[in-house]
């Protein structure tokens, strides 16, 4: 009998676990609504210096101006042409990397749309830099 | 003495917790690592399509370019000129921050060189820019 007490007694001074639980519970709700699991699609460009008309060493220079118009080699090409354009460009200077250089009232659409051609015609290191 | 042998038994059949607290408590950590605290720029811009662009598993201080040339981050609207001083106290709390910068398709360049610049003058190197994937 005095042993049945003893154990009693021990049993119910143990920690009670349910409130500890609602806690953890309420945590682990809090962390799953915060949770975002959304991955930006982005594509990565270096930032150059550079300004129109300076040409830049070691690299093919594609130039935009404000009206959205795409120029390689002083020809003006289609936006849909620069994957053609740099592909060959690519083919014979293999090391050269992509320099885009956008009139500073170009839209960014442009921009983007150039540099994801540039990026299929196999070119990765593009820098991207502005002119007046 | 039937009815405290009965209290006894309901006891000894409730059920334990312990296993679940501690399924939980594993739940809970996983929630707590994977959560990246992403700083949302407050609005939605019409991004360009790009089909090279690849997902950025970092990345995580967005900065929303519009046409009419307002700068948005961290849920608020800011001036150009305030872009490196935020940026510089983001990178100081969090130092393996890196930035997107999601520029409207009629935004223009001028502006998205200037918030590029002002990026890495803060002092986080690691700048791409935002587009929309078209394959997914």
């Amino acid at each position: 009998m005095r042993l049945r007490r003893h154990f009693h007694s021990e049993e119910s001074t143990g920690i009670d676990l349910a409130p500890m639980l609602d806690f953890v519970l309420n945590l682990l709700i809090f962390f799953i609504i915060t949770a975002v699991f959304t991955k930006e699609m982005a594509l990565q460009m270096e930032r150059s210096g550079a300004v129109a008309g300076q040409k830049e060493s070691g690299s093919i220079m594609i130039s935009i101006n404000a009206e959205g118009e795409v120029t390689i080699d002083n020809r003006i090409v289609d936006v849909r042409a620069v994957r053609a354009n740099v592909e060959r460009l690519h083919a014979l200077k293999p090391k050269y990397g992509v320099m885009v250089v956008a009139n500073q009232d170009a839209q960014n659409g442009v921009l983007i749309q150039v540099a994801d051609q540039v990026r299929q015609g196999g070119v990765e290191n593009i820098s991207f830099g502005t002119s007046e | 003495m039937q009815g405290k042998r009965h209290t006894g038994e309901s006891e000894e059949t409730g059920i334990d917790l312990a296993p679940m607290l501690d399924f939980v408590l594993n739940l809970l950590i996983f929630f707590i690592i994977t959560t990246s605290f992403v700083k949302e720029p407050g609005i939605e811009v019409n991004r360009a399509d790009a089909e090279t662009a690849v997902h950025r598993e970092k990345g995580n201080i967005l900065i929303a370019i519009r046409p009419n040339g307002e700068v948005w981050m961290d849920r608020q609207e800011v001036d150009i000129r305030e872009v490196r001083s935020m940026i510089e106290r983001l990178h100081v709390e969090r130092p393996d921050d890196s930035v997107i910068i999601v520029a409207d398709k009629a935004s223009k360049s001028g502006l998205l060189a200037k918030v590029m610049d002002a990026v890495r003058s803060g002092g986080i190197q690691e700048v791409a820019i935002g587009a929309a994937g078209s394959s997914e």
